[in-house]
């Protein structure tokens, strides 16, 4: 197991004294790929605003690179190289492709670069270049999956986190993300990736923790993407 | 076990406000009326907060409906003949209306939720910001028509020759009265569907219950007990003028709520006679008294500083106020 | 026809101070989701600043009122903190307690008795543009404004942090997730709002030279008005909307005869009720949106 670039300890996670996560570990190596699946409300969500500091956890840590997180600001676990593409993309729409990608900017330890990073993420995702100055709330579906991505890639992260990239679109546009996201973690970016169409996940990270109810089940490789009954249990959480 | 933590929920509140009146009545003249004046405040805020408290919503407006009691409660208990030298204009039914004391009471608290009920109607679909917005908007309509329209009132003019009927009988009776009827709204069905709705509005909803049509029925309570507190405001008074019914009372008995715990019928009372007390206090300190072997005399505005100083440090610090919004418990009982 | 004419080009001007206000408020807002009643009181606080500078130069003179106007700006924004995360009604009762605080220390430090503040009096004279006679104040608030106005606009859309301003406005916690510091957004949003505060305190001052304890509360609450019908969401839309209360409120002052005027302020108010019930997102804005349903 190479150094955990982060770390997930004994997380749990409660809202208004209603348990959501119920002490989860994982880690996720360097350069790895570790995917998330489970039904809708099984925690997931929770767990990647826990990492960034949206919610306070209940009990337990995440550490980035052995340094604690949990206490910090999300400011300062963006700029820390932590970024999160959200669930449902979350653009701007009444901002400019630019502009939404220059708000990424904003997570980076210093500007130095920036336009290098900005390019880089054009040459990935055509749509930067295409639609640059038209605003983002004309985009569709999958190009503004691809705008999500890039603003996070922008602010030059060692971890990105994603939470549910393939949500609302076609089998088509989510291999043309996931195509992606090969190249990303080609360039040595650690990813978590929490999706609920477990497929996905499964293929394509290196191992797969499935959470239900707050707590993990099983752990998956992509050899066991074949396999009808782990599948199943994958989606459904049993 | 049930019914005895609850009477004491009621009795605890009851019993400081008796407290105070009898208290009171022990005092030196001038300070009686400090006294008096407490009681008539705690009328108000419990009015306010039958609604506040119950509703989750805020209501700047509230004053509205004691300024109505307390004119309606006036202009029907001073001659004729001294309203006619007021207000020429003023409707002849208004004009010739004689009744007693008592009977002006009820007439301020009728007026009070008439009143509130009718602007209830119009404005309790609103939540939040824009429920705070409008109901300032009635405070000032009010309050911009009473004192223009003279065919309803004085207007502009202080209205004088008030019965000063407000006694300590009648101060503490009369604030009893209202906290009792609080207590019996927030512990009916009603009150209760209330409450909850506030505290999850989409559960409530899903249950079928109207919303509107509570707040409708919690704001006409609060409004017909606003104008009752206002017919007693004025008895005490003396005398009226639309300023005294307007930003200064309205600021005085919110912070009065929101200091004592806008959740709780204790809240209410605890924070009206707390509030009144220092007010007091300043206010005697603005001219100068002696405190036993110190001479304390602060500057004329203090007051008001440390009023509002008060009410936002507890805002922005401990918004759920002095009581945290919670009844009396005696120990052990639930 | 001059006069009408004369009563536009004033109510313009008077459009234009309330506009600034309004703006300020709709920073506030936008970044803050806060409402601030005491917004006023920077307006009173920059008032008196020129009271009691009143007989040094004037270059003086504007530079302790923009001082302290920012400075009780950024008090604000301090003091403000605790609330970022309270429920809207919570905000509302703390800034109606801070704008009552502050005109009690106004009323404790300076009298309830107005004071003159004698800035540029040069500008309440009056110049002639064929029949009409303007005064110079009217001409200079209306550039003013449409300076101040457009360089906001410019500013907003050009530079980084006026980037991050329209995207905090527009989806606090996304910005946040982005690693926009919300800090810096809210105390920027606060030094922009007194900065337009204080320019409208100086045309104000110019022509209503007597300053009270209320003198910011007044004007703030048509202000507010303004805001909440024009579309409070929206920056452009709460701008607009102070202007049209401004610009109302010029025309009716004029043309409404003595007796109705009295009841200009229930004619307003009763607008705000019927805006909020009918188009709650405002009378400026797109769509017909609610802040709140139930």
């Amino acid at each position: 197991m190479p150094d955990a670039m982060l770390e997930v300890r004994d997380l749990e996670i409660r809202y208004g004294g209603v348990p959501a996560v119920r002490g989860i570990s994982l880690e996720v190596g360097k350069g790895e790929v570790v995917g998330l699946v489970g039904p809708n409300g099984a925690g997931k969500s929770s767990t990647l605003l826990a990492i960034m500091g949206m919610v306070a956890p209940h009990r337990g840590d995440v550490l980035l690179d052995g340094r604690t997180l949990v206490g910090r600001s999300t400011e300062a676990i963006v700029r820390g190289g932590v970024s999160l593409v959200p669930e449902g993309r979350r653009i701007f729409p009444e901002l400019t492709v630019d502009e939404n990608l220059r708000l990424g900017l904003q997570g980076r330890r210093s500007r130095e670069g920036a336009e290098e990073d900005i390019e880089q993420a054009a040459a990935l995702f055509p749509v930067i270049r295409e639609a640059r100055d038209r605003h983002a709330g004309v985009l569709s579906g999958g190009q503004q999956q691809q705008l999500a991505i890039a603003r996070a890639l922008v602010a030059r992260p060692s971890v990105l986190l994603l939470d549910e990239p393939s949500l609302g679109l076609a089998p088509k546009v989510v291999d043309d993300v996931f195509t992606a996201l090969a190249e990303i973690r080609e360039r040595g970016v650690t990813i978590l990736l929490v999706e609920q169409r477990a497929q996905f996940a499964v293929g394509f990270a290196d191992r797969t923790h499935v959470l239900a109810n707050g707590q993990f089940r099983l752990t998956l490789t992509p050899a066991d993407a074949g396999d009808t009954d782990k599948m199943a249990a994958a989606y459904f959480g049993s | 076990m049930r019914r005895f933590g609850s009477a004491t929920q009621l009795a605890a509140p009851v019993a400081l406000l008796a407290l105070v009146g009898l208290a009171g009545s022990f005092t030196s003249r001038s300070v009686q009326f400090q006294f008096r004046f407490a009681l008539v405040m705690a009328a108000i805020v419990i009015a306010l907060y039958v609604f506040i408290g119950n509703s989750g919503v805020v209501s700047f407006g509230h004053v509205s409906f004691v300024a109505v009691g307390a004119f309606a409660a006036g202009l029907t208990t001073v001659p004729e003949a001294l309203k006619l030298s007021l207000s020429p204009d003023l409707f002849p039914i208004i004009a010739s209306a004689e009744v007693g004391n008592a009977m002006s009471l009820v007439l301020a608290a009728a007026v009070g939720g008439l009143f509130a009920f009718l602007v209830g109607v119009a404005l309790m679909r609103l939540s939040g910001l824009a429920a705070g917005i409008a109901t300032f908007a009635v405070l000032v309509i009010t309050n911009n028509v009473l004192r223009n329209w003279e065919a309803i009132g004085p207007g502009a003019r202080t209205l004088s020759l008030v019965p000063e009927s407000t006694s300590f009988m009648q101060a503490t009776v009369g604030v009893i009265a209202v906290a009792i009827l609080a207590f019996l709204y927030q512990r009916s069905r009603w009150g209760r569907v209330l409450r909850a709705s506030s505290e999850d509005p989409y559960a409530a909803q899903g249950s079928g219950v109207n919303i509107y049509r509570q707040r409708i029925v919690a704001f006409a309570l609060s409004g017909a007990l606003a104008g009752f507190a206002g017919g007693l405001f004025v008895h005490l008074l003396g005398s009226i003028t639309t300023q005294q019914v307007y930003l200064d009372l309205a600021f005085l008995t919110l912070a009065m709520l929101v200091i004592g715990g806008v959740g709780s019928l204790w809240g209410a009372v605890v924070g009206a006679l707390l509030v009144s007390g220092v007010n007091s206090l300043l206010l005697s300190a603005e001219d100068g008294i002696g405190l036993g072997f110190v001479d304390v005399d602060v500057p004329t505005g203090t007051r008001l500083v440390t009023l509002g100083a008060v009410m936002a440090l507890i805002m922005l610090f401990r918004p759920s106020g002095i009581t945290g919004g919670r009844e009396v418990r005696l120990p052990g009982l639930r | 026809m001059t006069d009408a004419l004369q009563t536009i080009i004033d109510a313009i001007a008077l459009g234009s101070v309330y506009a600034l206000v309004a703006m300020g408020i709709g920073l506030v807002f936008g970044v803050m989701r806060l409402v601030n009643f005491a917004h006023g009181e920077l307006i009173t606080a920059g008032a008196y600043a020129l009271v009691l500078t009143n007989h040094l130069p004037l270059a003086v003179g504007l530079l302790v009122c923009f001082a302290t106007v920012i400075g009780l700006a950024l008090a604000m924004e301090v003091a403000y903190r605790p609330l970022r995360t309270s429920p809207p009604t919570t905000m509302l009762v703390t800034t109606f307690a801070v704008s009552f605080l502050l005109q009690a220390v106004a009323l404790l430090a300076f009298g309830a008795r107005g004071q003159n503040a004698n800035v540029l009096e040069k500008l309440n004279t009056a110049v002639s543009i064929g029949d009409l006679r303007i005064r110079w104040v009217t001409l200079v608030s209306i550039a003013l404004g449409a300076v101040l106005l457009a360089g906001m606009a410019l500013f907003l859309r050009r530079t980084d942090i006026g980037l991050q301003m329209r995207a905090a406005a527009m989806d606090f916690r996304t910005a946040q997730l982005l690693g926009v510091r919300a800090t810096k957004v809210i105390r920027f949003a606060f030094v922009l709002a007194g900065v337009l505060a204080a320019c409208a305190t100086v045309m104000l001052v110019v022509s209503r030279p007597l300053v009270t304890p209320s003198y910011g509360f007044q004007l703030v609450i048509p202000a507010l008005v303004g805001v909440v019908v024009g579309g409070l969401d929206r920056l452009t839309s709460a701008t607009l909307g102070g202007f049209a209360v401004g610009f109302a409120a010029a025309v009716l002052g004029d043309v409404l005869p003595a007796d109705g005027r009295v009841f200009l302020d229930t004619a307003l108010f009763l607008l705000v009720i019927v805006v909020l019930l009918v188009r709650p997102g405002g009378l400026f804005t797109r769509s017909r949106a609610a802040w709140e349903r139930v």
